[in-house]
């Protein structure tokens, strides 16, 4: 166990170098786009070059990349203040800038609109899981059958479906259409004020995002499951006068768990970055739609943050998932 | 009576090539304690053919027919289109098997101790203790050291020979009365292979169980069988006592088959090789001999004779073979 | 790609906007009174909610009706009663003196910010300074600095940098010169340091409501203004919804304006609505009392309208089709573009009939601009005797006249002309990178190419199109442009857009031997005191423009909204070319 120790924390120093070469590469690509981040502060009222000018110096852009960078690493540990006088700001630590746009500090605007991404992700995740997983290991029992062809037609139905539509259908005929429905036609409840309401809120979300993926899971389950069943060990099992369930269940799903970990990790971390398409269908203030708004309006501190920070998560949850895999697959231990 | 009856065992694959007839009419006994060797080369139905009654063959775009006779306790069984069930129960306990490749056949995220316990258990309503007892003491008969301590390993850890050995351990958990070792020795070291072999063979008396032997090598048949039946395109060419054949093969099949394998008693200096040519297509054989497009003495039969399929003929006693150099009688050689 | 803010319409020639539900509502009965009026809008936050930020007529209606008042505001009327000057903080609707370089406001009395505590002079005089904190309080418009008296420095911005500004070079001295407060805290005076004849037009911008400075906090003002009006913010966020409730402190009888107005208890704004939702909502009438904050989405129109653009029975009363306040247009480059005869020739080979087509069709999209002043501003527009008025004008375009003033210009203006019909060269025209400039692009190419006129498109990144084509050494011949006027008076239209003062000035035309007499008679109009005769100068100076052919004329755009079947007072409010937020109210 102590060599397992080393190796998470020989992991987490790797992770830690990759979240600052990204956090650098970020900083570097948004610095040679071609936008003037001081022209960006101002709308309309930007046509006299002195308020560009006072703003790029209020901002910091005006000094080199090398020190805004620094100030940038500063402002993460320390936090930073921006502006002066009356309209001073304070964006306490860990401070990825301010969003003009916004009004608000960029910590805090992700601080919001994380945990929505992270329940509409676990919830979503969590039904998928169950459909994909089941319906994959079905079709695969029943290879050629009816349940297998009806499988095949919903991963047909799920993969093509656009997101966007699927959620916009189900908002249309299943809320606005319907007198009585019981969900809202988008937004978000908080769970902490009104649970049933947070619930209400998110199952048409769930819904649809787990749509694509159950859809997904199903076609990469059925073709894992049939793939192991090839193996000898699971003749052996058979050999052996195992029940079929418990090949089926025992020993072939043990051998899929640690491919569709790994995909279901990787899916999950692509997730947390945000559902920009179910967000903004669902009208939910996650980081889908925070990045989204951010790109649009080209907020450039809020762009820089999210960027970072959906590398960040799937950097770490490659790194966990190394992790749980040496647990997972035995021969990788050690 | 014989433990194991097989009579006219005929296994078809549908392909989108066609049908493929794996095994086409094979019929053989296997005696208690006896040992009878399957020798063949790939492709030859060996290995299908005991799948077959095993009901280990995927069952969708298979067609089995024949019939497979187990005499248990109980009475005498009838294999082929058994209850699926039924013949489970039947599966790792009355019948076990080992395969080729221990490395893969044995699953690589579970302990060997599970593996092992978890054969015990299928079969018997018995605390867990018990079977792993029992785990404990067939990986000491059959030679792993530490075997408390090796219960919590896993397959990766263990070394060829030494997976092949928990292998036999795991088949005879329940202590079957025929053993099928497919090809036990073929994914092995050669100073391996004998070591294996001998516990097999110890093993069998100690269990006082017939070992089918399912193998390509001659070589592996010559110390271990008591009888071998040679098969070719699906079909028995030839079944006799082993000394008998490994003296007199009958088939040039056979003798190819002899060949191909380094013996101490023909002497030094003999080339070993191959059979020339290529194993026949199961899909378009048809009402001639099988081995014709091979055969290295046609020149000694009359045109046309080998377009009709040879029958398979005791021409001596307990010795049989199918191939129409022996159609009048006895030994032309 | 506009620019440009609010507009006024006069004289409305809107049909579809008689189909509404013109209730007249001026002393409405109480029965009105109640319930909750809801909000639907695809955007995650309103772009500014803080007065000083405020610039497009829609933002100005909504928070001038129901949080922020200004000294003077617009008459809550349908039609162009709405376009008159009424006072609302002060007691009337200013006092010139000084050559309309002096101008006064006196407060009324009672009226309080949502703490109770009284609006003053200094309240106003706060408010107005934050302008000058131009890099704080960003996107509003900033008349206060372009008209206070207060000194420049070199570089061209005020010498006063707004309340934040710590320096001791702040020029504060100045600022407390040109905005005064009588002892009493009641009466305000601005000191301009130009005759500004309509500047009770000027302060009916919400960038001249009170701000208490106690509570002002800077950029994060905009998250939770002050009331001044009816209601006041329960809740804001971003991405989630703003919910107003009423404002206890709020005395009816300060307000006359909003008096018998102020109908629903609550009013809630939702952001972030899926458009297609946003639309689906409101046309299945699942919420009766929601309002879209939005333009109609161009596939739901043939739902509503037909093909005329005239509502259908089933949505009649509860939608609209009205012209915005833009007008769009092709701004010449008339430094580069300096040959009379080719400017007319694009203006006629031009096929104006594909171009609306590609936009929506002219029932949505608009109808062909004669020039930059709209029909709707009434006193000030006048027929140019272009477009549809042009017996030589086809909306397909007119080749054959097309050729033969290219033929002209081949003579008068050889070098230009030239260029002009080089098929490597040709003139370059910048547009904005989208889908439907990209498709614009290839009509304008082929119509043009017919006339024998090469014409290369800038495609240029939508945020940084303003920023190019306002900078005249990237400026090309010709750019995408739309304007709309900042209120009732074309004096926020024509110099804006033709003279070098103006904030608009992509017309490059002060070289033009045609400038001197516009710029005279331009600077002469913009102090008359007859509005009269103020209107028929910026009309003849429009036909002035166009017959120089200063601009390509586009579309008089229109713009289309709808709302629930229990929402009543709904009404087309001109002069901010918006709905009249002020006067809904819920149906029992």
């Amino acid at each position: 166990m102590n060599g397992l120790w080393a190796y998470i924390g020989r992991r987490l120093g790797i992770t830690l170098l990759i979240l600052l070469a990204v956090s650098f590469t970020v900083y570097v690509i948004f610095s040679l786009l071609p936008y003037d981040p001081a022209s960006l502060t101002c709308g309309k009222s930007c046509n006299d070059p002195g308020i560009i000018e006072a703003n790029r110096v209020r901002l910091g852009y005006d000094k080199p990349f090398w020190e805004q960078y620094w100030i940038f690493l500063v402002g993460l540990v320390a936090g930073r203040t921006f502006g002066e006088g009356q309209a001073e700001i304070f964006c306490a630590a860990p401070s990825f800038g301010y969003s003009f746009l916004q009004h608000a500090c960029v910590t805090d605007l992700i601080a919001d609109a994380i945990p929505v991404t992270i329940f509409l992700a676990v919830g979503a995740l969590i039904l998928w899981l169950i459909v994909g997983v089941g319906l994959g290991m079905i079709a695969a029992r029943y290879r050629g059958k009816i349940w297998d062809t009806l499988s095949t037609a919903f991963v047909l139905v799920g993969t093509s479906l656009p997101t966007f539509l699927t959620g916009l259908v189900l908002i249309v005929f299943l809320v606005i259409k319907v007198d009585w429905s019981p969900f809202p036609a988008g937004g978000y409840t908080a769970p902490d004020e009104d649970f049933g309401g947070w619930l209400l809120s998110m199952v048409l979300p769930w819904i649809t995002l787990a749509f694509a993926y159950s859809a997904i899971y199903t076609r990469f389950v059925r073709s894992q499951v049939l793939e192991i069943s090839t193996e000898d060990y699971i003749r052996t099992a058979k050999a052996k006068g195992l029940e079929e369930r418990k090949v089926l269940f025992k020993h072939t799903m043990r051998a899929a768990l640690a491919p569709i970990v790994t995909m279901a990790g990787l899916d999950f971390a692509g997730l947390l970055g945000g559902a920009i398409l179910t967000e903004a269908v669902f009208n939910l203030p996650g980081m889908g739609r925070l990045s989204l708004n951010a790109v649009v309006d080209i907020d450039l501190p809020v762009i820089v943050a999210t960027t970072i920070l959906a590398a960040a998560i799937v950097v770490v949850i490659n790194m966990i998932l190394d992790i749980v895999y040496a647990f997972l697959d035995p021969r990788v231990r050690v | 009576m014989s433990l194991l009856s097989v009579k006219d065992l005929r296994v078809e694959f549908k392909t989108p090539d066609g049908v493929v007839k794996a095994v086409a009419g094979v019929s053989f006994d296997l005696n208690a304690g006896e040992t009878l060797a399957l020798v063949g080369e790939s492709g030859s139905g060996k290995s299908v053919t005991n799948l077959a009654y095993m009901g280990l063959l995927p069952k969708a775009k298979t067609t089995i027919t024949g019939s497979a006779i187990l005499q248990t306790e109980a009475g005498p069984v009838e294999l082929i289109g058994i209850d699926a069930e039924r013949l489970r129960s039947i599966r790792g306990k009355e019948i076990a098997m080992i395969f080729q490749d221990p490395m893969s056949a044995l699953h690589p995220y579970y302990t060997i101790g599970d593996q092992l316990i978890e054969a015990h258990q299928v079969h018997n309503q018995v605390d867990k203790k018990v079977s792993r007892d029992r785990a404990v003491e067939l990986l000491t008969m059959v030679g792993v050291a530490n075997p408390e301590e090796r219960l919590a390993a896993y397959p990766h850890q263990f070394s060829g020979g030494m997976r092949q050995r928990v292998m036999i351990a795991m088949a005879l958990m329940n202590d079957p009365k025929v053993l099928i070792a497919d090809e036990p020795t073929t994914a092995l070291d050669v100073t391996v292979q004998a070591q294996i072999l001998k516990l097999i063979r110890d093993l069998q008396e100690k269990f006082s169980m017939a070992v089918i032997l399912i193998t390509h090598d001659l070589g592996v048949v010559a110390g271990a069988a008591d009888r071998v039946n040679v098969m070719y395109g699906g079909r028995l060419v030839e079944s006799a006592g082993v000394n008998e054949l490994f003296e007199k093969p009958m088939m040039p099949y056979t003798d190819g088959l002899l060949d191909s394998v380094p013996r101490m008693d023909k002497g030094h200096g003999k080339r070993l090789r191959a059979i020339p040519g290529q194993p026949p297509s199961l899909i378009t054989l048809g009402d001639g001999c099988a081995f014709a497009a091979r055969c290295t003495r046609k020149d000694e039969l009359p045109t046309g004779r080998c377009d009709v399929s040879p029958e398979l003929k005791e021409v001596k006693p307990g010795h049989l073979v199918r191939c129409h150099l022996y159609d009048s009688k006895g030994v032309t050689k | 790609m506009l620019k440009g803010k609010k507009s006024l319409k006069l004289a409305l020639a809107s049909v579809t906007a008689a189909a509404l539900a013109g209730v007249a509502l001026t002393g409405c009965a109480p029965a009105n009174a109640g319930g909750t009026l809801t909000y639907l809008t695809n955007s995650e936050a309103w772009t500014h909610a803080d007065p000083q930020r405020n610039y497009t007529g829609m933002h100005i209606a909504w928070f001038g009706s129901y949080m922020h008042r200004t000294l003077t505001a617009y008459e809550r009327a349908e039609g162009a009663a709405g376009s008159a000057v009424v006072p609302d903080l002060a007691t009337d609707t200013g006092r010139a003196s000084n050559d309309n370089k002096t101008w006064e406001f006196t407060l009324r009395d009672g009226s309080t910010f949502e703490d109770g505590t009284p609006i003053t002079c200094e309240d106003v005089k706060y408010g107005v300074s934050r302008t000058f904190a131009t890099d704080v309080i960003t996107d509003g418009p900033t008349y206060a600095i372009g008209m206070l008296d207060i000194p420049s420095a070199e570089d061209g911005s005020s010498t006063y940098k707004g309340p934040y500004n710590t320096d001791a070079t702040n020029d504060v001295a100045a600022f407390d010169k040109a905005v005064t407060c009588s002892e009493d805290h009641k009466t305000i005076t601005f000191n301009l340091k130009r005759s500004v004849g309509d500047f009770n037009y000027t302060v009916t911008y919400l960038s001249f409501s009170p701000v208490p400075k106690a509570k002002d906090d800077g950029d994060q003002y905009d998250m939770h203004p002050v009331s001044s009006g009816p209601y006041k913010i329960k809740s804001y966020k971003t991405n989630d919804s703003m919910v107003l409730v009423r404002n206890d402190k709020w005395k009816a009888d300060s307000d006359p304006l909003r008096k018998d107005r102020a109908f629903p208890d609550k009013i809630v704004v939702k952001f972030g609505v899926a458009e297609e939702v946003r639309d689906q909502t409101i046309l299945a009438d699942k919420d009766k009392t929601a309002v879209s904050l939005d333009a109609l989405l161009p596939t739901n129109l043939s739902a509503v309208f037909d093909d005329n653009g005239e509502v259908l029975e089933k949505y009649k009363g509860r939608a609209i089709n009205v012209y915005d306040p833009y007008v769009r247009y092709a701004a010449v480059n008339v430094s580069k573009l300096n040959c009379l005869p080719i400017r007319q020739a694009i203006y006629y080979a031009k096929n104006f009939q594909a171009l609306i087509t590609l936009a929506g069709g002219q029932a949505f999209n608009g109808d062909p601009a004669d020039g930059v002043i709209k029909p709707l501003m009434g006193l000030d527009y006048a027929e140019t005797g272009y477009a549809t008025k042009d017996a030589d004008w086809k909306p397909e375009g007119n080749v054959e006249k097309a050729k033969a003033l290219m033929a002209q210009a081949a003579t008068e203006c050889p070098e230009l002309h030239a260029r002009a019909t080089d098929p490597k060269r040709g003139i370059v025209y910048d547009i904005a990178d989208s889908e439907t400039n990209k498709k614009g692009s290839a009509i304008w190419i082929e119509s043009l190419a017919a006339a024998g006129i090469t014409i290369k498109f800038n495609f240029i990144e939508p945020g940084k199109y303003y920023a190019v084509v306002l900078d005249p050494t990237k400026q090309g011949d010709l750019s995408a442009g739309g304007w709309a006027p900042d209120w009732a008076n074309a004096s926020t239209v024509i110099p804006e857009l033709f003279t070098q003062e103006g904030g608009f000035p992509m017309s490059q035309n002060w070289g033009d031997p045609a400038y001197a007499e516009f710029k005279k008679r331009s600077d002469a109009n913009l102090s008359e005191p007859d509005r009269e005769k103020q209107g028929k100068e910026w009309a003849a100076l429009n036909k002035y423009a166009m017959d120089q052919m200063w601009v390509i004329p586009g579309t008089f755009s229109k713009t289309q909204e709808i709302w629930g079947s229990k929402i009543g007072g709904a009404f087309f409010w001109e002069p901010q070319g918006a709905l009249s937020f002020g006067d809904l109210y819920l149906k029992k």
